[in-house]
């Protein structure tokens, strides 16, 4: 198996947080299957020129998002819960979250003024959907 | 667990120079980085652990071996490249692998000759006619070649060249694969350390200033760029260092929380972005606000 | 320390390389040797000067080139970091040095030392000459462990290249001082060799002398604290 992942010194992601987007697009694209082994930590790390402990953060993160799970001593699976996609798809949201906080902070808004946007955004929408505290 | 290395109360004193007080070990099966700038300490670290000097004061173990005492017995799992190593100018490289191979059983000759490949290295050359960049790798050379528990290795990737360095990143990157290996490398190149090390020890004017978890490093440093008019920067033991321009207030944060961009607010500040920092900045910003303390 | 157990491989290995390294020198020391001795076997007047004065160059070069390429050289070239970074103790090193160089001196040392016995004794030259030959021998050889031990020691290039000009020049004086002692140089000229108390004991002197500074080189050695 190929461990190799692409990750990118200059990016300005964080190598654990590349870690974890590669690991979760590849299960939700079907390269690998719920049940599917990982590679170790240490074989990941090697391949893709990373620190080990690097790829132990990135595996922490995927485990608790419910994208893998570790079994002591046999080392790490993709999750073959049917909460698979809803996990995912709860990681992706953060990832849209975290790059709309971003920009929104390039624009210079204050959370305040972020707030209204979602609110507007939301009454905006065609679906009434009840409003939740964003954690 | 077997230590790779434990050093408790190391001190060595030079004319113009000294080792102050160091603690500092390293678990088995890691790869720690070595930050500091020239003169801070790096090389003198690193050859008290090899054995090539003795320290003044403090108990240096290697591999379980008591340094240097035991110096033979850990010497045999030690591999040790410096810059300050030279190897015989009249002799082939050919001829340094055949020494070191009559040295160490572990040598590992179809590896050697894959290491010469991708170094790109010429085997039958003298070594007077080497390069710095292959001089410096052809040592690395022979000491992957034998695959050593423990590589201690001073500026690796100084003077090489962007290929040659990729690849011996990547050498050093398959050492990892075997949870009984470990590395401790020093380097200017701070992308190198932060790309590969588990943990990072920062030297600065003979003492250890930091070592941490390389993510714990980097997840407690935050860059916020913030504006307003508040002057209590310098009062708050996490703020590391602030610039001011007109409004613009520019704040390097250790030991950064949520709690921290809380209190700031409550100081009138409109926070405009949280970045997390390089290494790179970590160090510089760890070096500048310790010089100053 | 405990640096007692003796790493006999590493040391066979290093003194191999000694060997290695210094073989060019050691091919023109013997070569330039057996000329000289050419020379003082024709046993004419002029000959026997310049063959003399050849034979004491080839001896005192021999001693200087096996010092410098076994200790100033691995010190200069920054090669000693590399032998230390081995699995050897410094007395390991030490005694790999020491046997290292011994052999490399030692070797043209003693087949010009047998040439110059068989040049004494079976051509014309009163045999009574031996003596002096032997006690000129046995003053490079005391010069040479003085200057090895110094070369082990002290680290300055300026040191070590006096010590070996400054013990290889006096034996110039000590010629003289040979020949001031009536009981022993009165019988160079003869056709027997003389054995007889002062000049043995010169001889004991010079070895006994030799080996103690050689012994305690080793000593201060493993004492250092920095190898690089």
């Amino acid at each position: 198996m190929n461990a190799e992942l692409f990750l990118s010194a200059s990016s300005g992601v964080p190598m654990y947080r590349q870690i974890v987007d590669q690991i979760t697009a590849k299960v939700m694209a079907g390269d690998w299957p719920p049940g599917h082994p990982l590679p170790s930590i240490r074989e990941l790390a090697s391949a893709s020129q990373v620190s080990v402990i690097t790829v132990k953060r990135a595996y922490a993160e995927l485990g608790n998002a419910g994208v893998i799970v570790t079994r002591h001593g046999m080392g790490s699976f993709v999750a073959e819960s049917t909460e698979l996609p809803v996990a995912l798809l709860r990681t992706e949201f953060h990832q849209h979250l975290d790059a709309l906080l971003a920009c929104a902070a390039r624009l210079g808004l204050s959370p305040e003024q972020i707030r209204q946007a979602l609110d507007d955004a939301q009454s905006a929408a065609p679906t009434d959907s009840p409003r939740g505290n964003m954690p | 667990m077997t230590a790779a290395f434990a050093l408790s109360g190391v001190s060595k004193h030079y004319e113009d120079f000294a080792l102050k007080d160091i603690d500092l070990h390293m678990p088995e099966g890691q790869v720690m980085g070595l930050v500091g700038v020239n003169g801070a300490g790096k090389t003198t670290l690193l050859r008290i652990l090899s054995g090539l000097t003795r320290a003044d004061t403090g108990s240096v173990e290697v591999l379980g071996h008591v340094m240097p005492a035991d110096q033979v017995a850990a010497k045999k799992h030690i591999g040790i490249a410096s810059e300050d190593m030279r190897l015989f100018k009249t002799q082939t490289l050919r001829w340094h692998m055949d020494f070191i191979r009559t040295i160490y059983p572990d040598w590992d000759e179809a590896y050697a000759q894959d290491l010469l490949r991708r170094f790109d290295l010429r085997a039958g050359q003298k070594l007077a006619g080497f390069s710095h960049g292959q001089r410096v790798k052809a040592l690395l050379l022979l000491n992957f070649a034998r695959r050593p528990r423990l590589l201690l290795l001073d500026e690796p990737t100084t003077g090489l060249d962007p290929v040659a360095r990729d690849e011996v990143l990547q050498v050093l990157a398959e050492v990892l694969r075997d949870e009984a290996r470990s590395v401790l490398f020093s380097s200017h190149n701070t992308q190198d350390i932060e790309q590969i090390a588990d943990t990072i020890s920062f030297v600065h004017q003979g003492r250890l200033l930091a070592s941490k978890d390389k993510e714990v490093f980097i997840d407690e440093w935050r860059r916020i760029l913030c504006q307003g008019t508040w002057e209590g920067a310098g009062d708050w033991p996490e703020i590391a260092a602030a610039r001011r321009n007109g409004s613009m207030l520019e704040l390097k944060v250790r030991q950064f929380s949520e709690a921290i961009i809380e209190r700031l607010q409550a100081q009138g500040l409109e926070i405009r972005s949280t970045e997390a920092m390089s290494l790179e900045e970590i160090f510089v910003t760890t070096v500048r606000s310790g010089a100053a303390a | 320390m405990s640096a007692f157990e003796i790493n006999t491989p590493v040391i066979r290995q290093l003194i191999v390389k000694d060997w290695i390294l210094f073989q060019k020198q050691l091919a023109l020391c013997v070569t330039a040797g057996i000329v000289a001795l050419c020379l003082i076997g024709m046993a004419k007047g002029w000959s026997f000067y310049l063959g003399s004065l050849l034979l004491i160059i080839v001896l005192v070069s021999a001693a200087c080139f096996s010092i410098s390429t076994s200790m100033l050289v691995e010190r200069k070239d920054q090669t000693l970091a590399f032998v230390m970074s081995l699995p050897v103790s410094p007395l390991d090193y030490y005694l790999a040095k020491l046997v290292g160089s011994l052999i490399t001196f030692l070797a043209p040392f003693l087949v010009i030392l047998v040439g110059t016995v068989a040049v004494i004794l079976l051509t014309p030259l009163p045999d009574g000459l031996l003596m002096l030959a032997l006690l000129l021998f046995g003053h490079v050889l005391l010069a040479y462990s003085v200057s090895l031990c110094v070369a082990m020691a002290v680290e300055s290039e300026g040191w070590n290249i006096f010590a070996m000009v400054g013990s290889m020049v006096l034996i110039n004086p000590m010629i003289m001082l040979i020949g001031q002692i009536k009981s022993i140089s009165s019988h160079f000229e003869g056709d027997h060799v003389v054995w007889n108390a002062p000049a043995i004991s010169i001889l004991l002197t010079q070895l006994i002398v030799s080996i103690a500074v050689l012994l305690i080189t080793g000593w201060v050695h493993t004492r250092k604290k920095s190898f690089y």
